[in-house]
């Protein structure tokens, strides 16, 4: 008896869900995902995408991954951002007011470069 | 595009001078050290003098060095407090120099004078400072990304 209860159960949940335009599977995300602040890995002297895309007013975080110390660095004069050393899981966020191309490299490292783009 | 003119272009950035000239005082020190362990056990005045003229050009090239580890420091990180890695490898850089200086300075006291014996504990000084070197110049090597891709 139980048992049947819960399969009427299950299949009424699946069904209701399934057929609710818009709404997830599982029936119990009723608030839309939280979006994540945009995030830059710094690791195996690189960072990580070396181009990330977003919107005016985004705040950017790098995120030193790797076991050796590097910067966040803006290469545009005058400096539009510029972070300390970073050591191993430290992190540095700058947020974007305006629309551009922001080129940046890690001074410790010059080859290592990536670029924001805010639209 | 980069000025090649420009003196802290030209030092620094993908110039890393320091890098380039830190080869020099690691290989004239072990160089010199060898050389001194062999004039110790061949008691051959040739190799003293070799030990001699290594570390005195060791003790030279740490000067270049030093400045432009200190330049780096103060350019490309803007002269920032230094912690982990980088202290220590300016902590180990600055008593790696002076042990390399203190060596040369203890083979120049007995240069020119017949009969003047070199005191032993230089042998203890010399290999600390092989050491500290090696040291130093492995945390270099790993802040300048050798070990790293490309």
């Amino acid at each position: 008896m139980r048992r049947s209860v819960f399969a009427a159960v299950l299949v009424a949940a699946t069904t209701f869900g399934a057929a609710a335009p818009g709404s997830v599977r599982s029936g119990f995300a009723a608030t839309p995902p939280k979006a994540e602040a945009p995030g830059i890995k710094i690791d195996n002297f690189s960072f990580g995408p070396a181009v990330l895309t977003v919107s005016v007013g985004s705040t950017v975080t790098w995120t030193n991954r790797d076991d050796i110390p590097h910067t966040v660095v803006s290469t545009d004069e005058p400096k539009v951002f510029k972070s300390n050393v970073l050591d191993t899981n430290e992190k540095f966020s700058f947020t974007f007011t305006k629309a551009g191309t922001y080129p940046y490299f890690c001074s410790i490292h010059p080859n290592m470069i990536g670029k924001i783009i805010v639209q | 595009m980069t000025n090649p003119f420009d003196f802290k272009a030209a030092l620094l950035a993908r110039h890393a001078q320091h890098v380039v000239l830190i080869h020099f005082p690691i290989a004239l020190f072990i160089a010199g050290v060898a050389f001194d362990f062999l004039a110790h056990s061949t008691d051959q005045s040739k190799l003293a003098a070799a030990a001699y003229w290594n570390f005195l050009f060791a003790t030279v090239t740490t000067v270049p060095v030093m400045i432009t580890g200190l330049l780096a420091w103060q350019w490309q990180l803007e002269g920032q407090r230094l912690k982990g890695i980088l202290l220590l490898h300016l902590v180990f850089g600055c008593i790696s120099s002076l042990l390399i200086a203190v060596v040369w300075l203890i083979h120049q006291r007995v240069q020119g004078k017949p009969g003047a014996a070199l005191p032993g504990y230089r042998i203890a000084l010399e290999v600390l400072g092989v050491v500290l070197l090696g040291f130093t110049g492995h945390l270099g090597g790993f802040l300048s990304g050798v070990n790293g891709p490309g």
